[in-house]
């Protein structure tokens, strides 16, 4: 049944892009999002569906919109000299067998990435594609959000249809692009064309919205309470009413802590007190092998390297023994561990030329979305922002 | 059964957009900017 939609529903939206070629690129971003090659057990789980979409997107592209001309912006450069970096590292790698398999899906993100600004020449395409990433994000929102309301999810426990920790389906990965997308969802409830404003579209977007601040809760994902904090606070830039904003924001908190379940508080907790936590002394270890084995390899090791770490973590735990207080010292040793961080990821990986590349990507998107030609982006944002607190407040 | 819901909640929407940016002329190319003093008002 479920296989059967979902095999309708691919090949419904591509029959529909044979007469409208952009619906390729969003058959491929709805693709590359809910993954239905893993929700399926037949058919599309031994097709080649991305690699379908993609050809399809680039031929749809080359037949309806290169002979309006190709203008390649300096962002795209900068991700074709990132491929071509990443592309020398591979070929130089400490794990060249690896490196190899990582390069294997790494090229086609990068690919796709250079290859999608090119087809977005419209608003409306512009619009279209936020929207199908939404909903397809919603997909897998809605069946957490649910799950969690009912019976309260848990750390690595809460079943986002699949069990596999890979895209959008790990606990962290969805906590934070929920977060993320909560003003997104409200831009579109309050100024789209393709789904107009009207009550349904309200509901749905608040109900939505519901469910994005619940999956957090759901994976007991300390990410997802990071995210919440950074979005309180970039609305907090955005409003004006700031007294009547902290308030509401106040009451919320004050009504939604009781309601939390213990193990998230427990979880959440944990953010303190790093010292005693092995996964957070972990990362900080793994982070300092990363800058001290960059200074003698400035050109990165290429994919994988972090499988060469050995580290030896200190842990101290403060025990309450009924009046003095014992710290237990202890040490432990690992070695192979993931770097956790994407910055330390890159720099380790990739050295300081591509740690620069990647920075300057993500440096000229924040300048040139913060002085774009179109100031009223802002001004929409500080109106839409303030309804931020009444979703929290309402949950 | 929520799994069930959930997938078919949003892939309805999602073909329901798709169905519906068949019919938009903007979507190939951004209509011509309006006349100076045509206000579209708030």
């Amino acid at each position: 049944m479920r296989d059967l939609g979902l095999i309708a529903f691919l090949f419904g939206l591509l029959a529909l892009g044979l007469r409208r070629p952009f619906l390729f690129v969003l058959a491929y971003a709805y693709v590359d999002i809910v993954s239905p090659q893993r929700l399926c057990y037949y058919l599309l789980n031994s097709l080649p569906v991305s690699l379908i979409c993609f050809v399809l997107a680039l031929g749809g592209w080359l037949i309806v919109d290169v002979r309006r001309g190709l203008r390649i912006a300096p962002r795209q450069w900068i991700m074709i000299l990132l491929l071509a970096w990443a592309y020398f590292t591979t070929t130089n790698a400490d794990f060249p067998v690896e490196a190899a398999g990582k390069w294997g899906w790494v090229w086609k993100a990068l690919v796709f990435a250079i290859f999608l600004p090119l087809t977005l020449r419209t608003k409306l395409r512009i619009e279209a594609l936020v929207l199908y990433m939404v909903l397809c994000a919603a997909s897998i929102i809605i069946t957490g959000g649910i799950k969690t309301a009912l019976s309260g999810g848990g750390y690595g426990a809460l079943n986002l249809m699949i069990d596999s920790n890979t895209g959008l389906y790990e606990g962290s990965t969805i906590s934070a692009v929920a977060i993320a997308i909560i003003p997104v969802i409200l831009w579109l409830a309050r100024f789209g064309t393709i789904f107009p404003p009207d009550w349904r579209v309200r509901t749905f977007a608040i109900a939505l919205c519901f469910a994005c601040l619940l999956i957090p809760i759901g994976t007991e994902a300390r990410t997802g309470l990071i995210c919440i904090l950074a979005l309180g606070m970039l609305t907090l830039r955005a409003t004006k009413k700031r007294a009547l904003y902290l308030t509401l924001i106040g009451i919320a908190g004050l009504v939604a802590l009781p309601l939390l379940p213990s193990s998230f508080s427990n979880r959440m907790n944990t953010i303190e007190g790093y010292q005693s936590d092995s996964s957070a002394s972990t990362r900080l270890a793994v982070w300092a092998w990363t800058w001290d084995y960059v200074q003698h390899h400035p050109l990165g090791g290429g994919f994988e390297a972090y499988r060469q770490n050995r580290i030896a973590i200190n842990l101290s735990e403060k025990q309450d023994t009924g009046g003095a207080d014992m710290i237990s010292a202890s040490v432990q040793t690992d070695k192979g561990r993931a770097y956790h961080s994407a910055y330390f990821e890159i720099l380790g990986e990739q050295g300081f030329p591509g740690f620069f590349l990647w920075l300057l990507l993500h440096a000229t998107g924040l300048i040139a979305m913060a002085s774009g030609p179109e100031p009223v982006l802002i001004a929409v944002t500080a109106r839409v922002f303030p309804s931020i607190p009444l979703t929290v407040l309402l949950l | 059964m929520i799994d069930l819901f959930s997938l078919g909640l949003s892939h309805g929407l999602l073909l329901l957009a798709a169905w519906r940016l068949l019919s938009r002329k903007d979507l190939d190319s951004d209509p011509a900017p309006e006349e100076p003093g045509n206000s579209t008002g708030a």
